[in-house]
C-alpha cells in the first residue's frame, strides 16, 4: 500500500482540486481500507480497490467541500498572478487546476483515471462502476471541455 | 465512413485494436482535421500527465504514511537476515539469487499485503500426522499441482541445521521441521490461502508464515535442486 500511496495521493489531489483536501481524502481512504482490509479480495488489484474506495468517499463526502475548493483555487490563481519568478509556470499549472475544477465529477474522475493514472478504459470503468461506453463518452466530454478551456493544447 | 468523437479519442489512447484501428489510422492519415484532433488529444494527455507528475516526487505527508508504517511487517527475509548476520551480502551472491528466484513471487505479493498481516499464532509442540507428514516427506515445491490440498510454500534450513518446510492447506497451515522423531510443528496457523497458483497472491496466513520463516531461516530458501537433494536424504 505504501508503494501505491504516491499515485493514490495524486488521484486524490486531482479529484479534490488542491493538496490540502486531497491529503484529507487520501487519509480517509487509507483509514477505510485498513478498516475493511478483509474485504479486499486476494488476486485482485490492490490499487484498483483503493482507487474505488477513494472515489466513493469523494462522491459521498466530497460534495460538501466542492464550494471550498472553488474558492481556494480562484484565490490561489489571483495570488500567483502577482508573483514574480516562475510566474508563467505557476499560472499555467493553475489554469489546468481551474479547468479540471470546472468539469463535472464524473468527467473529472474519468479524465484522471485514464489520462493521468494511465488506466485502460475497462479498468477505469470497473473502478468507477459504469459501462466502458459510458466511461468513454464521459472522457470525451471532459476532454473537449478541457481543450476548450485550455486552448486545444497546441 | 464515419468516426465518432468517442472512437477518435479511444484511438488516440490506443484503446482501439484490430481491423478498426487500421481503418481509423487510414482515415486519420487522409484527413488533416482528424490528425489535428488526435494530436490535440495526445497533447492534452501529455499536459495533464506533466501537471500531476510532480506530486509523485513529493515527500508523503506523515499523517498518510504513519498508519501504514505502524502496521507494516518486514517480509524481506534475506534483507533481515543480512542485517542480523555479519555475512556480506551482495548481488553476486548466488544464494541470494536462488532465494530471490524462489521467493520473489511470494515476496512481491507479500509487499502488497504487508500491512494486512495478522499477528502470528503460538508455536505448537506436536508432530505432523501421517497424512501431513507424507506431504512434507514427498511433495516438492516445483512438482506440486496448483490445486494440491496442501501446498508447500518453501523449504529452508533453520539455525540448528534442521530442514523445515512451510505449508499451507485448506484445514491448516504452518511450519514443520524434521527432527529425529519426525516433522515437528514449530508453528501452526489457520487455513491457508487456497487458490490455484494462477491467481495466487500471498494472503494473510501465508504472509504471516513468511514472516515467521524469516525469523527461523538460517539462509535462503532451498532451490529446486537442493530441495530434491534434501528429500533424497530423508530431510535429515
Amino acid at each position: 500500500m505504501l508503494a501505491i500511496l504516491p499515485r493514490l495521493r495524486r488521484f486524490a489531489i486531482g479529484l479534490s482540486g488542491n493538496p490540502a483536501d486531497g491529503d484529507d481524502l487520501c487519509q480517509m481512504t487509507i483509514e477505510r481500507a485498513l478498516t475493511n482490509r478483509e474485504k479486499w479480495q486476494e488476486g485482485t488489484r490492490l490499487d484498483s480497490w483503493m482507487y474505488r474506495i477513494m472515489r466513493n468517499i469523494y462522491i459521498d463526502e466530497g460534495r460538501a467541500s466542492t464550494r471550498r475548493v472553488q474558492t481556494f483555487v480562484d484565490e490561489e490563481a489571483g495570488l500567483s498572478v502577482g508573483a514574480d519568478g516562475g510566474q508563467e509556470a505557476q499560472v499555467e499549472l493553475t489554469n489546468v487546476d481551474r479547468a479540471m475544477a470546472k468539469l463535472p465529477e464524473d468527467q473529472r474522475e474519468a479524465v484522471l483515471l485514464v489520462m493521468v493514472e494511465g488506466y485502460a478504459y475497462k479498468e477505469a470503468a470497473e473502478i468507477v462502476g459504469c459501462p466502458v461506453g459510458t466511461l468513454n463518452s464521459r472522457l470525451v466530454r471532459g476532454r473537449d471541455a478541457l481543450m476548450e478551456i485550455l486552448g486545444d493544447g497546441s | 465512413m464515419m468516426i465518432t468523437p468517442e472512437e477518435l479519442a479511444a484511438f488516440a489512447d490506443g484503446e482501439v485494436t484490430g481491423a478498426r484501428e487500421a481503418e481509423i489510422a487510414a482515415m486519420v492519415d487522409a484527413d488533416p482535421e482528424l490528425a489535428r484532433k488526435v494530436a490535440a488529444h495526445k497533447a492534452l494527455k501529455d499536459q495533464l500527465g506533466a501537471h500531476f507528475a510532480p506530486i509523485l516526487e513529493q515527500e508523503l505527508p506523515e499523517n498518510l504514511t504513519a498508519p501504514l508504517k505502524s502496521e507494516a511487517e518486514i517480509v524481506d527475509f534475506q534483507a533481515a537476515k543480512d542485517a542480523r548476520t555479519p555475512k556480506a551480502a551482495n548481488d553476486d551472491n548466488p544464494a541470494i539469487k536462488r532465494w530471490g528466484r524462489f521467493a520473489g513471487p511470494v515476496l512481491a505479493a507479500s509487499l502488497a499485503v504487508a500491512i494486512f498481516l495478522p499477528r502470528g499464532g503460538d508455536g505448537a509442540e506436536d508432530y505432523a500426522d501421517v497424512q501431513l507428514a507424507a506431504v512434507l516427506d514427498s511433495q516438492l515445491v516445483a512438482e506440486q499441482g496448483s490445486n494440491a490440498d496442501t501446498r508447500i510454500l518453501l523449504s529452508f534450513q533453520n539455525d540448528d541445521g534442521e530442514f523445515c518446510r512451510a505449508f499451507s492447506g485448506a484445514d491448516a497451515s504452518g511450519i514443520a521441521c524434521r527432527d529425529t522423531e519426525g516433522w515437528q510443528l514449530r508453528h501452526s496457523g489457520g487455513a491457508g490461502d487456497q487458490q490455484s497458483t494462477e491467481f495466487r497472491q500471498a494472503g494473510n496466513e501465508d504472509a504471516d508464515l513468511m514472516a515467521i520463516v524469516q525469523e527461523m531461516a538460517a539462509g535462503p530458501a532451498l532451490d529446486q535442486d537442493q530441495e530434491a537433494a534434501a528429500k533424497e536424504k530423508g530431510w535429515q
